[in-house]
């Protein structure tokens, strides 16, 4: 977590913005680890809550679920998904109905699944790559 | 550390990821976390802080909410991941507004804000010409040249003028640090008064437009060095 020169040893995942994490964290691979498993702590209950205020018909829960959970992409480098769940929580914003959403629900929930494997994969290599440096 | 705070976020790994920006800077010391607002709020009503990082969008009130029932002012430091919040944050004096995530840098930033003159927010300011109070729901401006005095009335605090009094939920010790120092003195532990405003001393009262003050033996002298006794 400072702007000197760092090791970046350790390599990402290319869907993972690796420049965005080192401006963050440095080259602290222990914190990523932890911040890593913080976020997989939480997926499974932020996803739920997304999934929860779908069914229930409930925009404006939705609308917050998407919310809350956006910035947390951007704490393990997914930037574009970061920007992904912006767009849906905007297009909930702008329709009076769940029922619109269907089709973006579905795509935002496979996204979210596909995440929580990347950052599970990251965080094991992390884990890993923390346990033996090179 | 030189400043103390409170983190009120309920995205987990942002306020982790804040406690440990505070940490790491070694000027904050972050005194408690909360997830909602009415449990920061009931904190922060009896715990007086420096600073105040606050999310927008939490479940239950949202972080103006808070700032709306607040008894004082800390210095505001906005997170949220949402651009729009901005012109609010503008609205309610907050010192920065940091964008969810940012890197520690961008905090490094921000922190150094509380140290110009620029980014000081904090309306009950020792440097300040006047003081707001939330008295009755709303943000009562009093100018320092018209508060009498300021009377403990446990936990809630009454500031007196010369037509009105407000009621506010405070302590003497927070207003200690929090009012400005060339115009009030604490001469008791249940009283500050404006020094500009005696009108006599005695034994071991003041006396301030027909209001008898007590002063404390602890109080008394620097309270008589203050005065322009000639």
């Amino acid at each position: 977590m400072t702007n000197q020169d760092f090791s970046k040893k350790f390599i990402f995942n290319e869907k993972i913005d690796s420049e965005y994490l080192f401006s963050m964290y440095a080259d602290d691979y222990a914190y990523m680890e932890e911040i890593f498993a913080t976020t997989l702590e939480h997926y499974d209950e932020d996803v739920e809550a997304l999934k929860a205020a779908f069914e229930a018909g409930n925009l404006q829960d939705l609308k917050r679920a998407a919310h809350k959970m956006k910035p947390t992409f951007g704490f393990v480098g997914l930037t574009s998904i970061q920007e992904q769940v912006k767009k849906f929580e905007d297009l909930c914003q702008n329709v009076q109905d769940t029922d619109y959403l269907k089709d973006d629900f579905k795509q935002i929930v496979t996204t979210l699944a596909e995440c929580k494997d990347l950052i599970a994969s990251e965080y094991q290599k992390l884990k890993a790559f923390n346990a033996n440096p090179v | 550390m030189s400043w103390s705070a409170v983190i009120v976020e309920d995205l987990q790994v942002a306020a982790d990821y804040l406690a440990k920006c505070c940490e790491k800077s070694g000027q904050v010391e972050v005194k408690a976390h909360f997830t909602n607002v009415a449990e920061a709020l009931d904190y922060l009503n009896k715990n007086s802080v420096d600073i105040l990082f606050l999310d927008v969008e939490m479940p239950g009130a949202n972080g103006f909410e808070l700032l709306d029932q607040l008894a004082y002012y800390p210095k505001v430091f906005l997170t949220t991941s949402k651009q729009e919040y901005a012109y609010d944050a503008f609205e309610y004096n907050v010192t920065d507004f940091l964008k969810k995530p940012f890197t520690y840098q961008r905090f490094i930033d921000a922190l150094n804000k509380l140290t110009t003159a620029g980014g000081d927010n904090n309306i009950s300011s020792t440097a300040s010409d006047h003081i707001f109070i939330k008295s009755d729901g709303k943000l009562v401006r009093l100018n320092n040249d018209d508060v009498l005095f300021i009377e403990s009335m446990g936990d809630y605090v009454k500031f007196v003028t010369a037509d009105k009094k407000y009621i506010t939920h405070n302590t003497i010790k927070n207003l200690e640090e929090k009012v400005n120092r060339n115009h009030f003195i604490k001469v008791h532990r249940s009283y500050i008064i404006n020094i500009t405003k005696i009108d006599d001393i005695r034994e071991n009262d003041l006396f301030i437009k027909g209001h008898e003050i007590p002063v404390s033996k602890s109080h008394k002298a620097e309270v008589l060095k203050r005065l322009n006794i000639i």
